[in-house]
C-alpha cells in the first residue's frame, strides 16, 4: 500500500499513518469500529481541502471503517442568506465526502447517535468528541487531525500509539479543584484553565464528581481548546496516585479565565447555544427556560444539534422554534459566517466557542450560562 | 556559533532561513489566516506576523485538528513556512508538515533561537546551525 500498488489514494492515506506511527512508537495498524471525519465546513477548510478531497475521491478512494463528518458551514435554512458560491463550494465538499462513502451526520457529538462501545478502538477528529470518547464513554481513540482522520477510515486501521496503549490512559497530573463550579461556564472555564496548565498530560480532576454528563462535555471541549490533552479522569472510581504532582485550582483562576474571554458590557446581536452541539438533556433544559416567552426583536437565538437530536425531540424543537429562535442543524455559529450575516455580538454558554469566535467569527463574546443566555434574549 | 540537534520528522534537504520564533503553542485554525499567511490569535506574541519563508519556531500546536488543512492549505497558497521547528511535535502539525510537505524538526530548545536569526537547516540529520542576525 506503502509503495502505491493500490493507487495513489491508499498511498497518501497509509505515508500520513505510518508516519505517525513511526514518530510515536507504534509497533502495528490495528482495525478501528469507526472514524470522525472533521475538515467538512467550507469555511474551515478553504479550497486547497476540496483540492485534497477531489483527488483522493476521484482516485477511488473508499471508507474501510464506519465514519461520520463533523459539521458543514451551512443548515438548509440558511442556504439563502449566504452568497451562492458559498453554498456551492459547501455542497461539493458534502459530495466528496458521500462519494468517499462518509455517512453525513454533520455533527461534532456524533456519539448521541452512534455510541462507541466501550474499549472499542476508534480514529476521531474533532477535539471534544475526542476528549469525550476517551474520558466519558470509555472508548479509545487519539486525537486525530482532519487528514489523519480521513486516512484512517479509508485504510480501516489506526496506528497502535498513544492513548491506544492502556499505560497511556493513566493519570500523570492530580487537579484538586478547591471549589463547586455552579453551571457549565463555570465547567468550561476550569477545563479551559487545566487545559493551558497541563498541556498533553493526563489529568486526574478531583472535587468535579457531581458534574452531569453535559458540564463534562462542556469541561471537556474547552480543555481540549486550551490544550493538547487527549483525556481526563473524574469521579468516584477514578484511582489516584498520590505521588503525582497536584495543583489545585481555585474560583479566582476560573474568574480569571471568564474575565479573559468574555466582554462583560455586550449587547448580542445574537445567542448560540450548542457547543458542541447540544445534547438530548441540553434541549429539555432550554425548552424549560423558552416555553412561553417570545423572543425579542434585533436577536437571533441559534440552538444547534445534530439531526438526530433534532429528529428525536420534535415537540421540544417546535417549542423552541415557535418562539422566535432557530433550532439549527448540519453547522453551528463557528463554523459558518456569522459576519457575512451582520452578527458581531455574541453570547454564547461554550467556552470553547468564546475562544474561537473572536478570531473565526470577528465577534465579540459575552459568556454566560444558558439560563442567562435565555434571560436576555427574551421579553 | 550554536548547532541545535533534533529529530527529524519531515526531512528535504539543506535550506536556510530567517527563524521567526514564539513562546508560544500555534493554533493554524483560526490562529494564522490561510490566504495571507498572517497570525492572526488575539494576544499571541506573533500576533500579525506574516510565516511566509520562515523558519517558524514554536513550542507545540494547540487546537482545533483542522489546522493540519490550514497548513495544506498554506502550502498551496505559497505561503507556508519553509521549516518548523517544535520542542515537542503533535498530530496536527505532523500530519500538516506531511501533508504541505514542510521541513519539520522536533525535540529542541526553542528559546535557544532568536526571531530574525539566520538558521542553516541540515534536515536529513536534523541540524540547525544558528548564524546569527
Amino acid at each position: 500500500m506503502l509503495d502505491g500498488e493500490y493507487g495513489w489514494a491508499c498511498q497518501v492515506c497509509m505515508q500520513i499513518l505510518v508516519k505517525l506511527g513511526e514518530l510515536y512508537g507504534a509497533t502495528r495498524l490495528i482495525p478501528i469500529s469507526s472514524a470522525h471525519i472533521s475538515g467538512v465546513s467550507y469555511k474551515t477548510v478553504g479550497d486547497a481541502a476540496i483540492e485534497f478531497l477531489m483527488e483522493i475521491a476521484e482516485k477511488g478512494a473508499k471508507a474501510k471503517a464506519f465514519s461520520t463528518l463533523n459539521p458543514s458551514s451551512i443548515d438548509p435554512c440558511l442556504i439563502d442568506r449566504f452568497p451562492r458560491k458559498l453554498v456551492e463550494k459547501q455542497a461539493e465538499i458534502l459530495q466528496l465526502y458521500k462519494r468517499i462513502g462518509a455517512v453525513p451526520s454533520l455533527s461534532c457529538t456524533p456519539y448521541y447517535e452512534y455510541v462507541p462501545a466501550k474499549n472499542s478502538n476508534l480514529a476521531w477528529a474533532e477535539s471534544s468528541a475526542v476528549v469525550y470518547a476517551n474520558s466519558v464513554l470509555g472508548a479509545w481513540t487519539n486525537r486525530e487531525g482532519a487528514p489523519s482522520a480521513l486516512a484512517s477510515a479509508i485504510i480501516g486501521k489506526t496506528p497502535n500509539y498513544g492513548i491506544h496503549k492502556p499505560e497511556n490512559r493513566e493519570p500523570n497530573i492530580i487537579i484538586d479543584v478547591l471549589f463547586q463550579p455552579r453551571n457549565e461556564v463555570e465547567y468550561g472555564a476550569l477545563g479551559y484553565y487545566i487545559g493551558e496548565v497541563i498541556r498533553d498530560k493526563i489529568p486526574i480532576v478531583k472535587g468535579i464528581k457531581d458534574a452531569s454528563l453535559d458540564e463534562l462535555k462542556q469541561f471537556g471541549a474547552a480543555l481540549a481548546s486550551s490544550g493538547m490533552t487527549s483525556m481526563f479522569h473524574h469521579g468516584k472510581k477514578s484511582k489516584s496516585n498520590e505521588r503525582l504532582e497536584a495543583v489545585t485550582v481555585e474560583e479566582r483562576e476560573i474568574k480569571t479565565v471568564i474575565e479573559k474571554l468574555s466582554s462583560s458590557k455586550l449587547e448580542p446581536d445574537m445567542i448560540f447555544i450548542g457547543c458542541p452541539h447540544c445534547s438530548l438533556q441540553e434541549i429539555r433544559r432550554l425548552a424549560s427556560f423558552i416555553e412561553g416567552k417570545k423572543l425579542k426583536s434585533g436577536i437571533e437565538f441559534w440552538v444547534c444539534v445534530s439531526r438526530y437530536v433534532k429528529n428525536k425531540e420534535k415537540k421540544l424543537v417546535r417549542i423552541i422554534e415557535s418562539s422566535g429562535a432557530k433550532v439549527l442543524t448540519d453547522t453551528c455559529a463557528v463554523v459558518t459566517w456569522t459576519d457575512k450575516l451582520g452578527v458581531e455580538k455574541i453570547a454564547t454558554n461554550s467556552v470553547k466557542a468564546a475562544h474561537y469566535l473572536p478570531t473565526m467569527n470577528k465577534a465579540e463574546v459575552l459568556l454566560i450560562p444558558m439560563e442567562k443566555c435565555v434571560e436576555i434574549a427574551y421579553e | 556559533m550554536k548547532v541545535l540537534k533534533g529529530r527529524v520528522i519531515v526531512s528535504d534537504g539543506t535550506l536556510r532561513g530567517e527563524a521567526l520564533v514564539s513562546k508560544r503553542p500555534i493554533s493554524f485554525l483560526g490562529g494564522v489566516d490561510p490566504n495571507t499567511g498572517v497570525i492572526i490569535e488575539k494576544n499571541h506574541d506573533l500576533n500579525g506576523k506574516c510565516i511566509k519563508d520562515k523558519i517558524l519556531c514554536f513550542p507545540h500546536g494547540h487546537g482545533s485538528t483542522v489546522g493540519s488543512y490550514v497548513m495544506y492549505a498554506l502550502a498551496k497558497n505559497n505561503l507556508a513556512p519553509k521549516a518548523i521547528l517544535n520542542e515537542r511535535a503533535d498530530p496536527v502539525i505532523v500530519v500538516g508538515a506531511v501533508l504541505a510537505k514542510i521541513p519539520m524538526i522536533d525535540q529542541l530548545k526553542i528559546d535557544e533561537i532568536k526571531t530574525g536569526d539566520m538558521l542553516e537547516i541540515y534536515c536529513k540529520e536534523g541540524l540547525i546551525k544558528i548564524l546569527g542576525e
